[in-house]
């Protein structure tokens, strides 16, 4: 069970750290990028939108991308610093 | 006159500093995990900070409301400092050991769930055994098994990745928190709640909650 919990978190900071280095990247990139099955795709996807650290956008060409938000922006800077905590107190 | 005859001297006063202090270390690592917690949604740091929410709350409850409102029966008090701080010891166990039962629940709250209605009701048999029985024994018995629990899962976490520093500090915290519990218990069946004894437990309480807040300002800090 450590490990599932753990590969959450390190799923979600996958995502955030993709869309981040790409800015803005069109949903079935981001799927083949997070290397997850669809469906597990979808849930974290709803997951991350849900909890604001992610956005869905549609530009003019009726495209749609994923983009990060504050939040992600943030939880990204954060990561290091809650994997230390975890990790310190065997949590 | 030495030190132990002045602090002996002015134990009320003393009570409310050292409930103070306790509750303001708790404070402290609460509101210092807050957005880590809040970004992680991690779940043994959720109960981590549920633990030292309870504590601060039951030092509150045992030494201020105690002292300064002393028209509240000692009869109605100590079976909610016991709640509180049994509560508080289940909740810090369950940090360490969340991972091995089975979580499915997501978004359900921390205090009230199907995993933990378990401790507030094995806190409340606790509370309501010793108020009955005119005794502190079943929370000490209680508190010594569960950190000596506590403490294998500290050493085994540290003896797995001894890189990381504060998991030495936090065995060495748990096993203070053991003999803390031990000494309780000594006390209170050998010594007959000798206060010099009873003093030296309260430097090494504070001592514990010192070193968990060392930890989190170290691990928190940019």
């Amino acid at each position: 069970m450590t490990a599932k919990k753990r590969e959450r978190l390190e799923v979600i900071k996958d995502i955030i750290y993709t869309i981040n280095k790409n800015r803005e990247i069109k949903p079935t990139r981001l799927l083949y990028a997070s290397n997850l099955s669809p469906q597990m795709f979808k849930e974290y996807i709803n997951e991350l939108i849900e909890k604001k650290f992610i956005k869905l956008e549609i530009d003019e060409k009726e495209k749609k991308f994923f983009s990060l938000t504050k939040k992600g922006q943030d939880f990204l800077q954060e990561y290091k610093m809650i994997e230390s905590f975890i990790e310190n107190f065997g949590l | 006159m030495d030190i132990y005859q002045i602090i002996l001297a002015n134990k009320e006063l003393l009570k409310i500093l050292y409930a103070l202090a306790i509750s303001l270390i708790c404070m402290v690592i609460v509101v210092k995990t807050d957005k880590i917690y809040k970004l992680s949604l991690h779940e043994g740091l959720r109960y981590f900070r549920n633990a030292f929410f309870f504590y601060g709350l039951a030092f509150l409850a045992r030494y201020l409301f105690g002292v300064i409102l002393p028209a509240i029966n000692y009869t109605i008090i100590f079976p909610i400092f016991e709640y509180l701080i049994v509560l508080a010891g289940f909740f810090l166990l369950y940090s360490l050991t969340w991972k091995k039962f089975n979580p499915t629940e997501t978004g359900h709250s921390s205090l009230i769930n199907s995993h933990v209605i378990i401790f507030h009701a094995m806190a409340i048999i606790i509370a309501l055994l010793d108020t009955l029985l005119g005794t502190f024994n079943f929370m000490f018995y209680s508190q010594i098994i569960l950190f000596f629990y506590a403490s294998l899962i500290a050493y085994s976490n540290y003896s797995k990745n001894p890189k990381r520093k504060f998991l030495k500090f936090y065995f060495i915290a748990m096993l203070f928190e053991l003999s803390i519990w031990i000494l309780n218990l000594l006390t209170a069946t050998l010594f007959s709640f000798n206060r010099l004894l009873l003093l030296n437990i309260g430097i090494i309480n504070v001592i514990f909650f010192l070193l968990i807040l060392y930890g989190v300002a170290k691990v928190t800090k940019k």
